[in-house]
């Protein structure tokens, strides 16, 4: 146990603070074209991408074919920790990146590959998620939408919701019941589907705040056909599958997480002396005490993600990767409440946010009542706190299932 | 930051576990909180070198660092072990390992000849400012007078360092436990037995001055030693909740209602959840802590007043969840739970619970009012 990194650690950084410095896409660059959402690669990003999948620095724990350079896990978090500080997104299509190219690597077949998963890698294109359906959020597995084989070709007929990203994305790696007969988690498979294929509508769903930048949509397949090649992996082995994909996410999902958290903080430590100065001193000590307890909350989200990274690293078991979504999004949540609770009626006023909120759904972005609002996003999506609480008791704790 | 312990670190734990298994039973823990002694623990404990574990070899110790003796601190915190090595290990040799005077007395600490104990707060504040207790130079030594409070180990430590004021600033000597007047009062804690001292006029000679008031080094020592003291207090806290945990967790399993056990209901389930987080969340923090002060990093202060925070913070809500759910058997004397409820309370109120540590890091986060 030690505070400071090796030296080949710091030399990795180095080179990777070169790197970004002579190629990264510039704040005025991606000011002129926002990503208005997680589908959407503008002309930047897609340069982005492929500049870093041709250096190795896409996914740098992956082979050089595949946009990395076989680094370890511990540089991999350097890498994740420095573009967020250089405030580069890694990419607009978090989604595609994150989990459809693992899956479509880690499942697919070569041509699914080929196809799919490397026009993701090079930056020439982008995929949304097709899982949760209006009947099935925290119960994923209650997903109703149909994938029928009709000669070669599958025939899809369903809704899904909450798909981020379904409004610009290429194509959507859709979760979908090819067994209606078997047990729930049993007849679901994976299908990509090219967005532009007849039959698909797409019906955008303004958030509470930014309506402007609607994300999230509706996602309607009306008799949608595509060819049986496109069943990625084995036939109903999609819940094994989505476990995997979840993995995906989950993976090294913190660190984004606790550095939102600690720019958040840092802003609200910024701010806090001149809010602070208008309040009587009773008031104040409130105050105080309750930004006190979120500096503590985001410094231990950071030792948190740290202790369980380094088990991963070793190769060990980590029970600490299972706690940190729950507590990092309700941290976040927390940050922003006490920064508006602070401000007082002063926190009414609403802000103009460039689009860009899109880019990682950790960047703080708008005022702090917005983002407090925004923050929901986190403690709902990918499984709810309430859906995390009931895996931490039944899965590393070990109670019984309800 | 490599935040995992190593492999010998790893060892040690698992060994300390498995002394304290038999060393330490809970039977051995009620006695003490019935009023008896637990005479046979801390030879066994020094027979194993834990006193001398973070000591210089070059004054009869080991060699090892604050983290391994935070190891032990939580074995220990865990079993809820009387033993006077909190008070020696950790507030005691702090100071006196840093005083010319003191460096004499370290091989006696190793080998478990001498305990000790830190006699600073007043009043229930452990912050250096609040010291009024006097020494006063007359002739060629010097004169003590005042009162301490909850000094741990006050009755049975054979020295104890007191922190006192002079003319010149603060300082810290050297007394025998037995020249004070400790009061006997009943605490909740026996295992951690803390007691009012009073000196009216103790005599010192230059022999036992360990920093003479005035001292320039002696404010950041003192600080030092209190962030080891608090830092520990919230390591033994935390290991202390956590066997609330552990315990809680098997009850709610093995405890069956309405035909199941009662860990099968949501209501249950996540608040073991909530309990879960709370200690990994104090234990991350009190082990960054202990890193700081193993490796002496400038942020030692904040992760200190942090790690202490946080062990407060699980303590309350550890020993509410953790009674709570234990229902009434929980409740009962015969049962073991109230040993560790207690020693959890005990260790939070000790060197600032945790709203006295957030007000710090008020002061420490550049949130404090300007005057």
């Amino acid at each position: 146990m030690k505070l400071r990194f090796d030296d080949s650690v710091e030399a990795f950084r180095a080179e990777l603070l070169d790197w970004l410095a002579a190629n990264r896409p510039t704040p005025a660059e991606m000011a002129a074209q926002p990503s208005v959402s997680t589908g959407h690669a503008p002309a930047w990003a897609r340069r982005w991408t492929r500049a870093m999948f041709d250096a190795g620095w896409l996914v740098p724990g992956w082979p050089p074919e595949l946009g990395g350079r076989n680094a370890g896990p511990i540089e991999t978090l350097v890498y994740l920790e420095e573009l967020a500080k250089a405030k580069v997104p890694r990419t607009t299509n978090v989604q595609g990146l994150g989990i459809v190219a693992p899956s479509i690597i880690d499942y697919g077949t070569p041509e699914q590959v080929r196809d799919y998963a490397m026009p993701l890698l090079h930056g020439e294109a982008t995929a949304c998620l097709g899982m949760s359906e209006p009947g099935a959020g925290s119960d994923l597995a209650a997903l109703r939408t149909r994938a029928v084989l009709d000669g070669n070709e599958w025939v899809i007929d369903g809704q899904k919701v909450w798909t981020s990203g379904a409004n610009y994305a290429d194509f959507c790696f859709l979760f979908c019941r090819t067994d209606a007969d078997a047990p729930k988690h049993k007849g679901i498979s994976i299908v990509i589907v090219p967005m532009d294929t007849p039959g698909i509508t797409v019906r955008p769903l303004p958030e509470i705040v930014h309506p402007e930048h609607p994300d999230l949509n509706e996602v309607f397949f009306d008799g949608v056909r595509v060819p049986q090649a496109n069943l990625v992996g084995k036939l109903n082995d999609g819940w094994a599958m989505a476990n995997g994909s979840l993995a995906h996410e989950r993976g090294m999902v913190w660190v984004s997480a606790v550095m939102g958290l600690e720019e958040s903080l840092a802003a609200l430590l910024d701010e806090a002396p001149g809010l602070l100065d208008r309040l009587g001193p009773t008031e104040r000590a409130l105050a105080v005490d309750q930004i006190v307890q979120v500096a503590i909350d985001t410094q231990a989200a950071r030792c948190l993600g740290y202790r369980g990274f380094a088990k991963l690293a070793r190769g060990g078991s980590a029970p600490e990767q299972a706690l940190m979504k729950l507590y990092a999004s309700e941290a976040r949540q927390r940050v922003a409440l006490v920064a508006a609770e602070v401000q007082g009626a002063d926190a009414l006023a609403i802000g103009s946010v460039q689009p860009d909120g899109h880019l990682a759904v950790d960047e703080p972005q708008g005022t702090w009542l917005e983002q407090y609002l925004h923050s929901f996003a986190n403690t709902i999506s990918a499984g709810t706190s309430e859906i995390q609480r009931n895996i931490i008791a039944e899965r590393v704790l070990g109670l019984p299932r309800g | 930051m490599d935040f995992e312990y190593s492999d010998d670190q790893l060892e040690l734990r698992a060994a300390a576990r498995s002394v304290l298994t038999s060393a330490c039973p809970p039977s051995v823990v009620r006695s003490v909180v019935e009023g008896g002694e637990a005479k046979e623990l801390w030879p066994t404990l020094v027979g194993l070198d834990w006193p001398a574990l973070g000591l210089p070899e070059a004054h009869g110790g080991l060699g090892l660092g604050f983290l391994e003796v935070g190891i032990i601190v939580e074995e220990l915190g865990r079993v809820v072990a009387p033993s006077p090595f909190l008070a020696t290990v950790t507030q005691f040799v702090p100071v006196v390992r840093e005083s010319p005077v003191g460096v004499a007395l370290l091989e006696q600490v190793a080998a478990g000849r001498v305990t000790g104990s830190l006699a600073l707060a007043e009043g229930g504040r452990w912050e250096p400012e609040a010291v009024q207790f006097s020494a006063e130079r007359v002739g060629d030594h010097w004169v003590l007078r005042g009162r301490k409070s909850h000094v741990l180990d006050a009755r049975s430590a054979d020295e104890l360092v007191v922190v006192a004021r002079g003319a010149g600033g603060l300082g810290a000597f050297l007394v025998p436990g037995a020249a004070a007047e400790a009061s006997r009062p009943a605490v909740l804690d026996p295992t951690l037995p803390v007691a009012t001292v009073a000196f009216d006029g103790v005599e010192v000679g230059d022999d036992r001055v360990l920093f003479a008031p005035g001292d320039t080094r002696f404010p950041a020592v003192l600080r030092g030693a209190i962030e080891e003291a608090t830092v520990a207090l919230a390591l033994s806290t935390v290991a202390t909740c956590r066997a609330i945990f552990e315990a809680t967790l098997q009850y709610a399993k093995d405890r069956e209602q309405f035909g199941r056990p009662i860990g099968a209901f949501q209501a249950v389930k996540h608040r073991l959840a909530e309990c879960y987080l709370a200690v990994e969340r104090a234990d991350s923090l009190a082990t960054f802590a202990a890193l700081t002060i193993a490796e002496d990093d400038d942020r030692r202060a904040v992760a200190t007043a942090m790690a202490k925070a946080a062990a407060g913070e699980c303590q309350r809500l550890l020993v509410r969840d953790g009674l709570q759910l234990h229902g009434g058997i929980g409740f009962t004397w015969e049962h073991d739970l109230h040993f560790h409820l207690k020693r959890a309370i005990t260790g939070d109120l000790l060197f600032g619970n945790a709203a006295t540590q957030r007000a710090r890091l008020a002061g420490l986060l550049g949130l404090e009012a300007m005057a």
